[in-house]
C-alpha cells in the first residue's frame, strides 16, 4: 500500500468559546494579528474597512439599566461542515475544506478579491484587504516567518492558524506519526488569559472541546442556517444566547448609530 | 488543402470560444494573482533559526513571565509562561503585544542629552535653601527607583517622588468571598491577569463604577452611581452618614444600599478596593516581607508625594516615564516649579507625556530593549523579584535614566542589578522558578552566580508569602473629592487603558470598538454628536481635540475620558466638561 492511498484518519478541529468568562480584552484578538501577520490599521481603516481575522464583539441585552448587561462575542471564522457558503460561492476555488482536518482554508494567491465569499458568509467573518500589508519601519523584522503576508485585494479570514497546524504535522511526521491528527494549540486560545477559549479534535470523544461543544448549555451562531460551525459558543445566560441567533453580534451598536 | 479566408476566420474565432472551456485562461488569471504576491511592497518575513528565550514583561508591575519565540535575534511572538506560580501562564492583550512597544510611530529618537545635563548643573547651583532638587518617578519600587532615592538623599535638597503606592502591601483575592470594588478595573489591567483568574471563582465581585465598565459588566453585581459619588457610598457602607443621604448622592435607592450593607455583613471576607473609608476584613491583606537591598542603600531619600512639597518650590525636575505608569496631573506639578527659568527633564519614549512641559526630552529605551527589574503586583501575597531581560538592542542614542540622574547628582554606581540580587541571596529567603524548566528551588541551595544566571535567562525569586494585616487600599483611586461647582455638564469618567501607541493595538479601538481609542470621548447617543466625528472637549483647565466614540453603557450627563496625557491633563479630580461640535 503506498502512502497515497493510506487511510488517513480525518480530524474534524473544533472550538468552544465560554463567553461567561470572556472579558473583552481583545488579548485573542491581538494574538492572532501578530500570529498571522496582519497589519496594523491603515490609516484610512475604520471597524467596518479593519482587517481583523477575529473579532471580539461587544453586545447588550438592549435593556436600560438597571437591566443592562453586556458580553462578548469572540467571532472568527466559524469552519461550516456542511454547505460551507463561501466555498460554493468562489468562482476561484481559493476557498476549500481539508478532508484532514476540517478547517476551511483560504488562498490568497488564487484570491481575485471579487468578495463573493464575503457577502455570502451569514458570520461576517470574511476581511478584505484593502490596503498593502505596512508596518512600521523596522517592525517587519517581527513578523512570524511561518505565515506570508497576503497582497492587497484579497480576502483573508481565519484558519485556525494554519502555520501552526502545519508545524504540528512536520513535527508529528519526523515522530513517525505522519498520518494521524495532530494535538496544537492556535494563537488565540493560547493567548487567552482567562482560559475561555478552548480549541482540540471534535471527533475524539475524549477531547475538552468535543465534550464542551455536547454540553446543554452549548449553542453555534445561527443554527437555523444548518451550516453546522465548528466553534462552539457557551453560555449560562439565556440573553447571550439569543443574541447568537440574530444576523449580526453587533446589531446593537449600529442601532445606536441610527 | 485549401482552406478559404471564412474557414480561417470561423477557426480562429472557434478556437477562442473553445478556449474559454478549458483551464488554461482561468489559470493565467490564477497565475496573474501568484505575481502580484510577490509585488515588492509585501514585507518578507525574517528567516532564520527559531528558539525559544525567556523574560519579564515590565509593561506594568503584574510582571508576567514572557516566553519569546525568536528567529535568529528578533522576538516574533510572545506568550505567557505556564507553570508560572504568580503569572500562571496568562498574558495581557498588551503584553501580547508589548514587542512591538520600540515601534510606537511618535518614539522619540533622540534629545538634547548634553544641554540637558548642563542646565541640571545650572539648577544645582543656583537651587537656593527652599528650593529643591526631585525626581519623579511614575514607577516605582524598583532597583532603579532605590538609586533615585540615594541620588536624591546624596543632594542636599533632594527630594524623591512617587505616586503613592504602598509596595509592602498587598491583596490575597484567595482568601476573599466578596471583593468591593469601587471604580477599580479588577477584571481588566488592574492585577496580575493569571492570579485574578485563578481566583475569579473563589469570590463574588460587587463593582460601584459610575459607567459600565469591562469589570462592571463581568462583574456579579454592579450598582451604577453617579460620578465622583463613589465614597458618599462607602462613607454609608461604613456607617457615618445615613443610606438615605448616600441615596441623594449616589442616585441609588436607599433599599439598595441597605441591601448591599447586608450582603457585605454576609458575604465575609470582604476585600474592599478604591475606597478610604472602608476596612477589608482581616487576611484579606498581606504586609509582604521588604525585597531585600544593600545595607548602604537604605541612607536615601525617603518617598514623598508631591503635595508635600511647597508651591513655587522645585529649582530642577527629574521625571522618569521610561515605564509607564501613573501619571500626576501636570498642572499639580508645574505649580510646584519656581517661577524663575525652572529646569525640567524627562525620561520619555514618546513626546505625547510630560515632554510636552519639559525642557528637554532625553529618548529612552523601552521593554523589551532595556533590562530592569519589575517591583511586585499589587495582588501577589509574596515579594517578588524580576528582571525584564532585554529581548533586543535599543536604537543608539537612548539614554539611560538611571545612570544619568546618579551621575548628575554625583552619585557612583556600579551594576544595581546584581548587587540587589546578591543581597537577595545574602536572605537565603524564598524559592527561585526557572521557566525553561518549570522547576522551583530553594534560594538557598543556589550559587550567587547561578542565582544571577537564572534571573537573566528567564527566573523569578518568590519570597515567602507575608503576614496577615487588614489595610485600606486605594489603588486604582485618589479619594475623590465632591464634584467642582461649574456649569459644563458632564461629568468625567476615565478609561484606564496602558500602553497605547503600539501599531496592533489599532485592532481593538479602531478596526473594531473593543476599546476606546486615544484621544477618543465617549459619550451617550443621546449626545447629539456623530460616532466618529471630530469634537472639543473642554473643562475648566483648557480645552483639547477629541474624537466622539457614542456608547449606550455610557449614562447622560457623563464622558468617558481615554487616559492619554493631554486628556489627563484637562481633567482634574471631580471636574466637569462639555462637548461641543468642532
Amino acid at each position: 500500500m503506498t502512502s497515497a492511498n493510506k487511510p488517513i484518519r480525518a480530524a474534524r478541529y473544533g472550538m468552544t468559546i465560554d463567553l461567561d468568562r470572556c472579558n473583552g480584552c481583545g488579548a485573542c484578538m491581538l494574538a492572532c494579528a501578530v500570529e498571522n501577520n496582519v497589519p496594523p490599521a491603515h490609516e484610512a481603516a475604520t471597524d467596518r474597512k479593519g482587517l481583523t481575522w477575529l473579532r471580539v464583539y461587544k453586545v447588550d441585552n438592549g435593556e436600560a439599566y438597571p437591566g443592562r448587561r453586556t458580553a462578548f462575542v469572540p467571532v472568527m471564522c466559524q469552519h461550516c461542515g456542511n454547505e460551507t457558503p463561501c466555498v460554493h460561492v468562489c468562482p476561484q476555488q481559493a476557498v476549500d475544506i481539508d478532508p484532514a482536518t476540517g478547517v476551511v482554508g483560504e488562498m490568497p494567491q488564487r484570491c481575485l478579491g471579487c468578495r463573493y465569499c464575503m457577502a455570502a458568509c451569514p458570520y461576517h467573518a470574511r476581511y478584505f484587504n484593502w490596503w498593502d500589508p505596512a508596518w512600521p519601519l523596522g517592525m517587519e523584522k517581527m513578523l512570524n516567518p511561518g505565515v506570508t503576508p497576503r497582497m492587497r485585494g484579497v480576502v483573508e479570514k481565519c484558519n485556525f492558524c494554519h502555520g501552526r497546524w502545519h508545524a504540528a504535522k512536520e513535527a508529528a511526521a519526523a515522530a513517525g506519526k505522519p498520518d494521524t491528527p495532530v494535538e496544537y494549540t492556535p494563537a488565540c486560545v493560547e493567548a487567552c488569559p482567562t482560559g475561555a477559549i478552548h480549541f482540540g479534535d471534535l471527533n475524539d470523544p475524549g477531547s475538552t472541546v468535543a465534550k464542551e461543544a455536547a454540553e446543554p448549555g452549548s449553542f453555534r451562531l445561527l443554527e437555523k442556517l444548518n451550516t453546522q460551525p465548528k466553534v462552539y459558543y457557551r453560555s449560562q445566560k439565556e440573553w447571550v444566547r439569543q443574541v447568537a441567533s440574530a444576523p449580526r453580534p453587533s446589531a446593537a451598536k449600529e442601532k445606536d448609530r441610527g | 488543402m485549401n482552406a478559404t479566408r471564412r474557414q480561417v476566420l470561423m477557426f480562429a474565432g472557434g478556437s477562442a470560444v473553445g478556449v474559454m472551456f478549458t483551464p488554461a485562461p482561468w489559470r493565467l488569471i490564477t497565475d496573474t494573482a501568484l505575481w502580484s504576491e510577490n509585488w515588492p511592497g509585501i514585507p518578507a518575513p525574517p528567516r532564520g533559526e527559531i528558539h525559544t528565550r525567556f523574560t519579564n514583561c515590565s509593561i506594568c508591575t503584574a510582571g508576567c513571565a514572557v516566553r519569546a519565540r525568536c528567529v535568529g535575534d528578533q522576538p516574533v511572538e510572545l506568550a505567557g509562561v505556564a507553570g508560572h506560580p504568580i503569572s500562571r501562564g496568562a498574558l495581557c492583550p498588551f503584553g501580547i503585544v508589548g514587542h512591538h512597544l520600540p515601534y510606537i510611530p511618535a518614539r522619540l529618537k533622540e534629545g538634547p542629552v548634553g544641554q540637558a545635563a548642563a542646565a541640571i548643573a545650572g539648577g544645582l547651583a543656583k537651587c537656593g535653601p527652599a528650593e529643591f532638587v526631585v525626581t519623579l518617578d511614575l514607577q516605582p519600587g524598583r532597583t532603579a527607583s532605590w538609586t533615585y532615592r540615594r541620588a536624591m538623599g546624596a543632594l542636599k535638597n533632594g527630594r524623591y517622588i512617587a505616586p503613592s503606592v504602598d509596595a509592602q502591601v498587598a491583596v490575597d483575592l484567595s482568601k476573599a468571598r466578596t471583593v468591593l470594588s469601587f471604580g477599580v478595573p479588577v477584571l481588566d489591567g488592574w492585577g496580575t491577569p493569571g492570579i485574578v483568574n485563578a481566583a475569579r471563582a473563589g469570590f463574588r465581585l460587587i463593582q460601584i463604577d459610575a459607567v459600565e465598565s469591562r469589570t462592571a459588566s463581568m462583574a456579579d453585581r454592579w450598582f451604577r452611581v453617579r460620578p465622583n459619588s463613589e465614597e458618599v457610598l462607602a462613607a454609608a457602607l461604613a456607617g457615618r452618614i445615613s443610606p438615605a443621604q448616600a441615596a441623594d448622592a449616589t442616585g441609588l435607592a436607599v433599599a439598595e444600599i441597605a441591601a448591599l450593607a447586608q450582603e457585605l455583613e454576609q458575604g465575609g471576607p470582604v476585600l474592599v478596593l478604591g475606597s478610604s473609608q472602608l476596612e477589608s476584613t482581616v487576611g484579606t491583606v498581606v504586609a509582604r516581607h521588604e525585597t531585600p537591598v544593600p545595607g548602604e542603600w537604605k541612607k536615601s531619600a525617603p518617598v514623598t508625594d508631591l503635595a508635600s512639597l511647597p508651591d513655587r518650590s522645585v529649582r530642577v525636575l527629574l521625571i522618569d516615564e521610561s515605564m509607564p505608569g501613573g501619571y500626576l496631573q501636570w498642572s499639580a506639578i508645574a505649580r510646584k516649579l519656581v517661577a524663575d527659568n525652572p529646569v525640567v527633564v524627562t525620561f520619555a519614549a514618546s513626546p505625547e507625556g510630560y515632554a510636552r512641559h519639559a525642557n528637554y526630552a532625553l529618548p529612552v529605551a523601552v521593554y523589551p530593549e532595556v533590562s530592569g527589574d519589575v517591583p511586585p503586583a499589587i495582588d501577589s501575597v509574596a515579594s517578588t523579584f524580576r528582571i525584564a531581560s532585554p529581548l533586543v538592542s535599543p536604537p543608539s542614542g537612548m539614554v539611560n535614566p538611571e545612570s544619568f540622574i546618579a551621575t548628575a547628582a554625583g552619585l557612583s554606581t556600579g551594576d544595581t542589578l546584581r548587587e540587589r540580587a546578591d543581597a537577595i541571596h545574602k536572605s537565603a529567603r524564598g524559592a527561585v522558578f526557572t521557566y525553561a524548566d518549570g522547576q522551583s528551588q530553594p534560594l538557598k541551595d543556589m550559587k550567587p552566580d547561578d542565582f544571577w544566571k537564572v534571573l537573566n535567562a528567564g527566573g523569578c525569586w518568590i519570597d515567602e508569602p507575608g503576614a496577615q494585616t487588614a489595610a485600606k487600599l486605594t489603588f486604582g483611586t485618589a479619594a475623590r473629592p465632591p464634584e467642582e461647582e461649574s456649569d459644563l455638564p458632564l461629568a468625567i469618567v476615565v478609561a484606564r487603558e496602558t500602553a497605547s501607541g503600539i501599531p496592533l493595538l489599532s485592532k481593538v479601538y479602531r478596526e473594531s470598538n473593543l476599546r476606546l481609542a486615544p484621544g477618543y470621548v465617549a459619550l451617550n447617543p443621546a449626545c447629539g454628536l456623530e460616532d466618529g466625528s471630530q469634537a472639543i472637549f473642554e473643562t475648566l483647565l483648557g480645552k483639547a481635540t477629541v474624537g466622539v466614540t457614542l456608547d449606550s453603557g455610557i449614562p447622560p450627563g457623563v464622558a468617558q475620558v481615554s487616559a492619554t496625557p493631554a486628556l489627563l491633563d484637562l481633567c482634574a479630580a471631580g471636574a466637569r466638561a462639555k462637548v461641543v461640535r468642532s
